[in-house]
């Protein structure tokens, strides 16, 4: 049975060439197009699609924002961003608000058939664009201790360090340098992108992040 | 030396008046001295000429009557000493035996130890001064004493001496007074005035707009620095506001040009990769030019596309001079917006490039608040020079507004579209000018010096309700220029 997607884009030039991709799939059923937020919502929540393809821009309401109305209401619809940024801020705050993949609107129809593929499955998809500016896929990080796994997970859920530091009942210090130490063990420069290479290498799971 | 101007001031005033006060405390010192050997010899001469005289006559019964004969020798008695005081003869158990009238005091300042032969000086109960001299009669049995009243005879001259100190002394308690209210007055203040200028931050702070204690020329220059720092303050808010107006200004024309890439250019070079992908794998031929022909044809939209946000940053045209330029404008703003416009231009009207591109941004500001606020559908515009002036003037047949607003209203209202035009005239150093009226359509008209030397105008801008009259048309309106330039 294939897996019935909907994809939302307000570029009908983009979404043609997405849905041409797409109809060349046989794994794959495109089962609604929308041009804008309101109309990708509405359509998701009648034709119940297993995946939602949702790009970030569109007029009315953006993706994220769709993304998070799917999470919110509870719907068995897997969602993936589709866009043309690939700034880490966007993937993390796509992430927070529950969307499963985010893929660049000019990855390859291979990439973009295994996403759909990845997320219809219950896994997560980064683009392997923006996946690789984080540093190659070859790279196996060091282990992290239970307790940089909490602090990393606590702080990717959007925490300050001194909150952090209050829920774990160590002192602030002490968080700095195991974010240190986890920036250091996944080769990472900033929180973000500690936590997407955390997402890559598997060393956390989604589901720990989004609960 | 100019350092210590209050310090030469206080010796001005007080050496003088120390001098004063020392030689007349001298000259007074040196004239009670020289009246009291004048008294003495006086009393001590008339009580031993007295005493030698009684001493010569043999009068019997001495205590009886005084005979004629003796009267007349001894008138002195009966009429006193021709300086003011009195004679007495006294005998040795202190009888007084006769005496000149006033002599009833005599009692009053006598006392027992007074030296004989010899001047003295006494004071009675009152402290008046007496100058006093004993002299013995024929071996002393009977005395002869003369005495001079001081009180009488230097009375009104011995007060006015001992007047003199004390009048120093007042005039130099005024002086100082005087010297005292100068600092107060004038140096402390200035001072203070000076210390606060020192440390004062021009475009910052303000100095205390008063002195309660200064006097008035200070108060009236604290007045003038407060007023002109408060100037200063006021061009330094309005600079701040204005580089932040031109850092928001930027911030949004870039996010404006980022949001127009993203939507434009970069989602259809994106469909352009998309349909180049699916022509390779494709199999029929047929499929293949399909795609290859629409990603033609996309490249085509993204180049029209880019060339357009071309146009909008930097018009390359503009350079071609304003006739020209304008009327290049015209037609592209008037195909924009679906709106007629009719250009003349004089084509003796030279611009320079910042100018012109002035006007460029007016025009598109004017033609685009005409046709989406105005709902205009025409539009007249004209360049032509008058009076060393450049004049643009555009009339629209739209809605129009109540032009009440002044520029800052216009910031905060979030119209930057007016403030923007007056801005820009204000940066060539021209006027801006607005006359509309609710449902009476729009005139803008920009006026410029033509020189290359431009003094920017003192009141870059106004807006005008027109409330009869309509719009002053053409070069009819002379008045209201002038009325603008007051």
């Amino acid at each position: 049975m294939p897996i019935r997607v909907l994809l939302a884009d307000d570029h009908p030039l983009t979404r043609a060439g997405i849905s041409a991709y797409l109809a060349q799939e046989s794994s794959v059923e495109l089962v609604g197009e929308a041009a804008d937020g309101e109309a990708a919502w509405k359509l998701i929540s009648e034709v119940r699609p297993d995946v939602a393809l949702l790009d970030i821009r569109m007029p009315g309401e953006d993706g994220v924002a769709v993304a998070r109305r799917v999470k919110e209401a509870g719907l068995p619809v897997a969602v993936v961003m589709l866009t043309s940024y690939d700034a880490q801020q966007y993937v993390l705050a796509s992430l927070r608000a529950g969307a499963r993949g985010f893929i660049l609107k000019t990855a390859t129809p291979e990439e973009i058939t295994r996403a759909i593929g990845t997320v219809a499955k219950g896994g997560f998809y980064l683009d392997s664009e923006v996946a690789s500016a984080m540093g190659d896929g070859e790279f196996t990080p060091e282990q992290l201790s239970s307790r940089e796994r909490e602090v990393l997970i606590l702080a990717s859920k959007g925490f300050s360090s001194k909150e952090v530091a209050s829920r774990l009942f160590i002192s602030e210090r002490t968080v700095q340098t195991h974010l240190a130490s986890i920036y250091d063990k996944l080769g990472a420069k900033n929180k973000t992108e500690a936590l997407l290479l955390a997402l890559k290498y598997g060393v956390v799971t989604l589901e720990e992040l989004i609960e | 030396m100019r350092r210590h101007l209050l310090l030469i001031i206080t010796f001005a005033l007080m050496l003088p008046s120390f001098a004063v006060l020392l030689v007349s405390g001298i000259g007074i010192v040196q004239h009670e001295l020289a009246m009291e050997s004048v008294a003495r010899s006086y009393v001590q001469e008339m009580a031993e000429n007295v005493a030698s005289r009684l001493t010569g006559t043999d009068i019997s019964g001495w205590g009886g009557e005084l005979s004629t004969l003796e009267l007349r020798r001894f008138r002195l008695f009966a009429w006193g000493p021709s300086l003011p005081g009195w004679v007495a003869v006294v005998h040795a158990d202190g009888r007084l035996l006769f005496s000149s009238p006033g002599a009833d005091n005599l009692a009053a300042i006598w006392r027992p130890n007074i030296p004989v032969g010899r001047a003295v000086e006494i004071k009675d109960k009152n402290g008046d001064l007496y100058t006093i001299a004993v002299y013995p009669v024929r071996g002393g049995e009977r005395f002869v004493i003369a005495a001079v009243a001081w009180e009488l005879l230097l009375g009104p001259l011995a007060r006015g001496g001992r007047l003199w100190p004390i009048l120093v002394v007042i005039m130099a308690i005024c002086i100082l007074l005087a010297l005292w209210a100068l600092w107060k007055w004038l140096i402390q203040p200035l001072r203070e005035l000076v210390a606060e200028l020192q440390v004062l931050s021009w475009g910052r702070d303000l100095p205390e707009p008063s002195d309660p204690v200064a006097v008035c020329e200070i108060g009236s220059l604290r007045e003038v620095l407060y007023k002109l720092a408060s100037a200063a303050v006021e061009r330094t808010h309005l600079r701040n506001r204005y580089v932040n107006d031109i850092v928001r200004v930027q911030e949004g024309e870039k996010s404006r040009i980022a949001r127009e890439l993203h939507d434009g250019p970069l989602q259809n070079i994106t469909a352009m990769i998309q349909q180049v992908r699916l022509s390779t794998m494709s199999k029929d031929e047929e499929t293949v030019k399909k795609h290859l022909a629409l990603a033609e044809e996309t490249a085509h939209l993204v180049v029209r596309e880019l060339r357009e946000m071309c146009d909008e940053l930097s018009p390359p045209w503009i350079d071609l001079g304003v006739e020209q330029a304008m009327t290049e404008l015209s037609e592209r703003l008037a195909r924009h917006f679906g709106i007629d416009i009719i250009m003349e231009i004089d084509d003796s009207v030279e611009l320079g490039r910042e100018k012109l591109l002035s006007l460029f941004r007016i025009f598109q500001e004017g033609v685009s608040n005409a046709a989406r606020h105005g709902k205009a559908r025409e539009m007249r515009a004209n360049i032509y020079k008058e009076d060393n002036s450049v004049i643009f003037e555009m009339k629209d047949d739209g809605n129009g507004f109540e032009p009440d607003l002044n520029y800052e209203n216009l910031r905060v209202e979030g119209h930057r579209g007016l403030a923007n035009m007056l801005e820009r005239m204000t940066l060539v150093g021209g006027r801006l000018e607005v006359y509309s009226r609710n449902g009476g359509g729009t005139l803008i008209r920009c006026t410029m010096p033509e020189s290359r030397f431009d003094v920017p105008d003192e009141n870059p801008g106004r807006m005008v309700p027109y409330r009869k009259g309509g719009i002053p048309k053409g070069s009819g309106h002379e008045a209201e220029n002038n009325r603008s330039c007051r």
